[in-house]
């Protein structure tokens, strides 16, 4: 008997498979979003099973989260990602009591109780200057790809200072500091502060440590140090930080199927 | 028979109309089919789900024939008195006079949502330099503009002061197109000094001696204009019997929130309440129909109560909601999603208040003006609601801003501020435009992540 959660995130599908106990992931697998998200959703399940050795026959619940997730048919029910967020968190580090998780196109803040329920959360789906588009969107204009980004910022020495709050503005001035000689590595340096602070203004006062940082703008390197100086305060990535609202996903089906609340134990 | 309360569409109203009218439905003039008015142009009816109960029918009958009644009234030889930026001050006076009409042009913020954008009013307010950047009651400029949604009134009147920005600027380009304004200034509300003389006002705030005096006598100069523009004095009798009717559209409404609120199951829909909230501001330029509307539903929802009958599942979290929203459809996810209003402040809660009725006229309505939460500290307003949302036990809360609207850019950040010093519930803040369908998945996210939240950390309780 094995679960399943799906998030069918803005710009990725994430799917992860878990035991019968709910404490070991058998498989996770991420691919880029498409227009038949419920279509690429279950052909990313049934690769997973297919390749673990697993059929659906033994796939006892499935639960979907994520933008696109009333989508997908194959789920037996759907949960919103802020409650799959705070359970994939707390399955991988416990002590978590603030999350931001910084996708493709939406950035969010979850505030945790000590016992690991969601206290609030903050979301931000209106500003792309947020959340990985600006990275993307730099990623195309320097040339780069962007598992790169992080690298090439490694590489600065004086960050360039981006003051567009809007990410269609802050091209144009890209392009105006690419111009004027600044380097590629300064204006990715300079992006990826621009990107924290609006993460960090979202935030707002009276941050909660531990912070954790999840999406898949935690797997861009210097993020999560650049991340912490905005904040004022270390923020920690677990691991696979792309995957575990999808983890969470699979632990909230396991609980339903074995008839426990959402709430951690 | 009696018929469960439930939230139905438009089509199911198609039939649930028939079955009334057989039963032998008794309906006012401007009673009848919802989908007429679907046919008049409000395309946004066919995405509401309302109330199936005969007293909703009605509300939403003399609420989307506001303007036919403008138009007879003005046929019959009333005269039409437009209040703008006014919450509940104005109208009272107006209706103190038999000849005068007042209705509120701020509330053709809801015509791009009710139309579906087909209004042409925000397009015609963009051609004013009037963008997105402003608040959507923008639609009103559009609706001065394009003279077609509401007769032009006669007299118009305006607060300006320690009001929304947004509005005065609207305001001003609407006087620019050739409609003379009469302005009234309402002074921003401190809190009295230590040695200064000061007096309650409704709501529970104090105000200075001097304050107070400064309004009546803004009052004044409207009520001079009143007498001018009705060609009829307008006596302190006249005024306390319009307060008194005040008062008696305010009670009603404040017994009809009261039992809606804390009454398990949900009596009757947050769409429907808040429609219902709305008529203690304007009246919907009949006040003794207002009034009977009003009871219309009190008395339907004393009924459900009594039988122990609700629109939703008992289990709904109960969320205190605050400010209104300008697409209508929100009020509707939030009970998809299992959630259910609780309370509400949506910016007026002083013209839900009883006016003072031991006060001379003039004096009792200066101070329920001062009393409006937008002309004091967003502090003030934050502190109220945070009472409130104690009082009528709300297990969350939901701080809806509005687009543009400028009274205050910090008031959601503040009003949770205060209500996290006192309890600890999940917040959430969400921006509704006049039609949220773009945004909706994200809308829906967010009231579902909230009831989600709720429903984890009951659990977590009664394990």
């Amino acid at each position: 008997m094995i679960f399943a959660g799906i998030d069918a995130g803005s710009r990725t599908t994430k799917v992860v498979l878990l035991d019968g106990d709910g404490r070991d992931v058998i498989a996770a697998a991420v691919v880029d979003q498409g227009i038949e998200q419920d279509l690429l959703a279950e052909s990313l399940l049934d690769r997973l099973l297919r390749e673990n050795g697993f059929e659906r026959s033994q796939l006892r619940m499935v639960v979907a989260t994520g933008y696109g997730r009333k989508l997908i048919r194959v789920a037996d029910v759907s949960i919103t990602e802020i409650t799959c967020q705070a359970w994939g968190v707390r399955h991988r580090m416990p002590e978590a009591r603030t999350i931001i998780d910084i996708g493709g196109q939406d950035s969010k803040l979850l505030r945790l109780h000590p016992d690991g329920t969601v206290g609030d959360f903050v979301m931000n789906d209106r500003c792309a200057a947020g959340t990985g588009r600006f990275l993307e969107l730099l990623a195309t204009r320097l040339n780069v790809r962007l598992a790169s980004l992080g690298e090439l910022a490694g590489q600065s020495r004086t960050p360039a200072i981006i003051s567009s709050m809007c990410v269609v503005f802050a091209e144009t001035e890209i392009i105006g500091l690419l111009a004027s000689g600044i380097t590629p590595a300064d204006i990715a340096a300079g992006v990826q502060a621009s990107l924290a602070t609006r993460v960090a203004a979202m935030t707002g006062q009276n941050v909660a440590a531990p912070i954790v940082l999840t999406g898949g703008v935690a797997l861009v390197p210097g993020m999560q140090t650049t991340l912490a100086t905005a904040l004022g305060q270390p923020l920690s990535v677990p691991s696979d930080p792309q995957t575990t609202c999808a983890l969470g996903a699979a632990i909230l089906a396991r609980r339903r199927v074995n008839g426990l609340h959402e709430r951690p134990s | 028979m009696t018929v469960a309360p439930r939230r139905i569409t438009l089509a199911e109203w198609d039939q649930r109309y028939a079955t009334l009218r057989s039963a032998g439905l008794r309906e006012p003039d401007y009673g009848g089919l919802l989908r007429r008015h679907v046919d008049d142009g409000d395309q946004r009816l066919r995405k509401l789900r309302m109330d199936n109960s005969a007293a909703a029918l009605r509300l939403w009958n003399f609420l989307l024939t506001e303007e036919d009644r403008l138009r007879r009234s003005k046929e019959c030889g009333k005269k039409l008195v437009g209040t703008m930026k006014d919450l509940g001050t104005v109208p009272v006076m107006s209706y103190s006079l038999p000849n005068l009409v007042a209705f509120y042009p701020d509330g053709a913020w809801w015509l791009p949502c009710l139309l579906e954008g087909d209004d042409k009013l925000l397009k015609l307010a963009d051609s004013m330099g009037v963008d997105e950047s402003f608040c959507p009651v923008r639609a009103m400029l559009g609706a001065f503009i394009s003279g077609d949604r509401f007769p032009i009134p006669g007299l118009i009147t305006c607060s300006v002061g320690a009001t929304c920005d947004d509005f005065s600027a609207i305001a001003q380009c609407v006087e620019s197109l050739g409609f003379p304004i009469l302005w009234w200034e309402m002074p921003h509300r401190r809190k009295p000094e230590p040695d200064e003389a000061a007096v309650e006002l409704p709501g529970g705030f104090r105000a200075a001696v001097e304050q107070v005096a400064i309004v009546k006598s803004e009052l004044e100069r409207v009520r001079h204009a009143l007498e001018c523009y009705a060609g009829l004095p307008l006596a302190e009798r006249q005024l306390a019997e319009g307060i008194q009717r005040a008062n008696r559209v305010r009670d009603t409404l404040g017994q009809l929130r009261d039992l809606c609120f804390t009454a398990n199951p949900c009596p009757m829909p947050a769409l429907e309440m808040l429609i219902a909230e709305m008529l203690a501001i304007h009246f919907c330029s009949d006040a003794n129909e207002a009034l009977s509307v009003l009871q219309e539903l009190l008395d339907e929802v004393r009924r459900r109560v009594h039988r122990g009958a609700g629109i939703l599942s008992p289990n709904a979290v109960r969320v205190f909601w605050v400010n209104p929203v300008a697409d209508l459809r929100a009020m509707n996810i939030l009970e998809d999603v299992g959630g259910r209003v609780c309370g509400t402040d949506y910016l007026f809660c002083h013209a839900i208040d009883r006016i003072p009725s031991d006060l001379p006229p003039m004096e009792a309505l200066a101070r329920m003006a001062l009393a409006d939460p937008m002309v004091g500290s967003p502090i003030d307003r934050a502190e109220r609601i945070a009472a409130d949302v104690c009082r009528f036990g709300a297990q969350a809360v939901v701080i809806s801003r509005i687009p543009g609207a400028s009274h205050c850019a910090m008031e959601g950040i503040l009003i949770a501020e205060t209500i996290r010093k006192t309890m600890d519930i999940p917040i959430v803040e969400i921006e509704v435009p006049s039609l949220a369908d773009a945004m909706e998945a994200g809308l829906r996210t967010r009231l579902e992540a909230l009831v989600e939240t709720v429903n984890a950390s009951q659990a977590e309780r009664t394990s």
